[in-house]
């Protein structure tokens, strides 16, 4: 292979980092998205015996977010091999331990069981914050957009912006709305 | 057999871009062998009486010779222009068979059976270049601070009814100014 066809061959078959913000996102929704990065599903190359997949970071794992009573209805089922040595555990405990594994278990149980699903996910990074590794944060090349866009809350609203509001009654004064 | 794990494999090709602007007919030349007197060659006897003279005329590239063998199985052998000569049997056809077999060897190329590894080939795999992660990407993602608020937006998002309700009091603010625009005009007018 001559010297610039080489060079190409590793410029198609670079790996990519990608950055994904899990801050208000359904894991369970994420992880087809996430999956099809990782795999490099995305990629006109894309063969299943080519490992042409790419890397992806996750952030703000410990704010996702579940619908209804997902959290407290969603169980993660362990055994350790010895009998009764069967545990359940729900969502909202599972996050509290760690805040990475429900995402990261997202991901895993949605790729199909097979040899390659645990090598995939080793190029899954997952934060529970934005404090990621310098070392990571300078891959990135590109940011996957969110399912869902972050709803404002109450308090992120300026005084202007409640001002500007339009309103269709005046509330009395002693009406308390917030504190501040 | 061409699917025949066994035939080398190989891309369609062809000689001298053959059809490419003229067609030249990689038949070089075709011996018909057969045997005057016995009945596995009464078919290509018979094509030799009918229709030989018509074959000769439509391919004037192609040398055609008769060659008489005593208690021989009939055959023809084809030899083609790069070379390639193939031997086939014609024991017990017909007029119509030994025309339908003379067909296919003239207008066949040469090229010895393959098996397609695809059904096309290019040199020119490409011209705009190979794919590579960077085609067709934004370049302001090269200096982009990751993450970006810019990109941490859903692709697209159904409106809220806040959304819409706003946007219906903005135009109502419109059309108001405008008709007291117009009702200023108007009155000017008059």
């Amino acid at each position: 292979m001559s010297q610039l066809g080489r060079v190409k061959q590793w410029n198609t078959f670079a790996r990519c980092w990608h950055l994904f913000d899990a801050a208000w996102q359904n894991p369970l929704e994420c992880a087809p998205s996430i999956e099809k990065y990782l795999k490099g599903l995305n990629k006109p190359i894309y063969h299943p015996l080519v490992d042409c997949g790419d890397h992806v970071v996750v952030i703000n794992s410990k704010q996702i977010a579940f619908p209804g009573e997902e959290w407290r209805r969603r169980v993660y089922f362990h055994h350790t091999g010895y009998s009764g040595g069967a545990t359940w555990t729900p969502a909202w405990e599972l996050h509290d331990r760690d805040p990475t594994m429900i995402f990261r278990k997202a991901v895993y149980h949605h790729m199909k069981g097979n040899l390659f699903r645990r090598v995939v996910m080793e190029r899954l990074h997952i934060y529970s914050d934005s404090n990621v590794p310098e070392e990571v944060i300078e891959n990135i090349t590109n940011q996957i957009p969110p399912l869902r866009s972050i709803p404002k809350t109450l308090g992120s609203y300026s005084k202007e912006e409640i001002e500007k509001y339009p309103k269709i009654i005046d509330y009395p004064e002693d009406f308390i709305l917030s504190k501040n | 057999m061409s699917s025949n794990r066994f035939t080398p494999r190989g891309f369609p090709r062809v000689p001298l871009q053959n059809g490419i602007g003229r067609y030249i007919c990689q038949l070089k030349r075709i011996t018909l062998r057969f045997c005057k007197s016995s009945g596995s060659s009464r078919g290509i006897r018979d094509f030799i009486e009918t229709d030989l003279i018509n074959f000769a005329q439509d391919h004037p590239g192609t040398a055609l010779y008769l060659k008489p063998r005593r208690h021989k199985s009939p055959s023809f052998v084809a030899e083609y222009l790069n070379g390639e000569r193939e031997v086939i049997s014609c024991h017990n056809f017909t007029a119509q068979q030994t025309i339908k077999w003379l067909n296919l060897y003239t207008t066949r190329s040469g090229i010895p059976l393959m098996r397609y590894a695809k059904m096309w080939h290019t040199e020119c795999p490409s011209i705009q270049g190979v794919w590579s992660p960077f085609t067709n990407k934004d370049p302001a993602l090269n200096i982009t601070q990751f993450p970006s608020e810019m990109l941490s937006k859903p692709v697209w998002e159904e409106k809220s009814a806040t959304e819409e309700l706003i946007e219906m009091i903005n135009k109502q603010k419109i059309s108001d100014e405008n008709d007291d625009n117009t009702q200023k005009v108007q009155a000017a007018q008059l």
